[in-house]
């Protein structure tokens, strides 16, 4: 099994540095290009609504990605403390033109692309994105 | 990481081309800039994503606001895309419906809808 845990502040440039970091483990744990294409996708995803939710609710408190990967499958977690705002059910879905939201559109991509996803509320706020793709 | 953005008038539509990576971090300078283009008067506009790496929701998001936009002004924003990782972007969130999207910024620029003369 492989482990890797990676805490970045909470700002949005840091965004593209778990993305490569977490192509790269991916690589380097046998998924194929278009997986790894798709967990950039699902980890920028999970790591953008982190960020913006710290920032909403004006937490310096870093965000966590916890990356494993075993024989069955490959696990991503991104904690952030973003308290109420981290939930991304209880953002509005639509706007006022009944155009999709970022939010909407964020489920969307995340309940598309990776095997599992679920939202964790935490122990003294925010919440745990946790992402799992199965191995064929 | 970069966002490249080059804008130009072809006949009455102006068209971003777009290069690198749309994220939460490069999407506020895409917004800004087609904010500014439609403040300009653009109104029918072409983003070309021939030359975009990788796309999130918060630069969909950005595209999304640029649409509602120009339609106030009874504008269009059509897109031109032949990626398909991108273009599974679009489809996994219904926007392949709601954007017109082109093979080449030549069919963009000739069948998106213009401005009256």
């Amino acid at each position: 099994m492989t482990a890797v845990e990676l805490e970045i502040p909470p700002r949005s440039a840091y965004v593209g540095v778990v993305r490569l970091t977490l192509a790269s483990l991916a690589r380097t744990s046998g998924l194929d290009e278009d997986g790894v294409e798709e967990l950039k996708i699902a980890v920028s995803e999970a790591c953008a609504n982190a960020v913006l939710a710290n920032e909403e609710a004006g937490s310096e408190e870093p965000v966590t990605i916890k990356y494993t990967s075993d024989a069955e499958a490959l696990t991503v977690l991104v904690q952030d403390r973003g308290g109420d705002s981290s939930d991304p059910v209880a953002h509005d879905l639509f706007d006022s033109q009944g155009f999709s939201s970022r939010v909407a559109m964020s489920l969307r991509l995340l309940n598309s692309l990776v095997d599992d996803c679920d939202f964790i509320p935490r122990d003294g706020g925010g919440m745990t994105t946790h992402l799992v793709v199965k191995r064929q | 990481m970069e966002l490249g953005l080059e804008v130009r008038e072809v006949g009455s539509h102006s068209v971003a081309q777009v290069r690198g990576e749309i994220d939460v971090y490069t999407a506020p300078k895409l917004r800004e800039r087609l904010i500014e283009l439609v403040s300009e008067g653009s109104y029918h506009i072409v983003v070309d994503l021939e030359r975009v790496d990788f796309l999130d929701s918060t630069g969909l998001g950005v595209l999304v606001g640029a649409l509602k936009r120009v339609k106030s002004h009874d504008g269009s924003l059509s897109l031109v895309c032949t990626q398909d990782k991108i273009l599974k972007i679009f489809e996994i969130t219904g926007l392949d419906l709601v954007f017109p999207i082109y093979a080449s910024e030549k069919e963009a620029t000739q069948e998106a809808p213009q401005a009256a003369s």
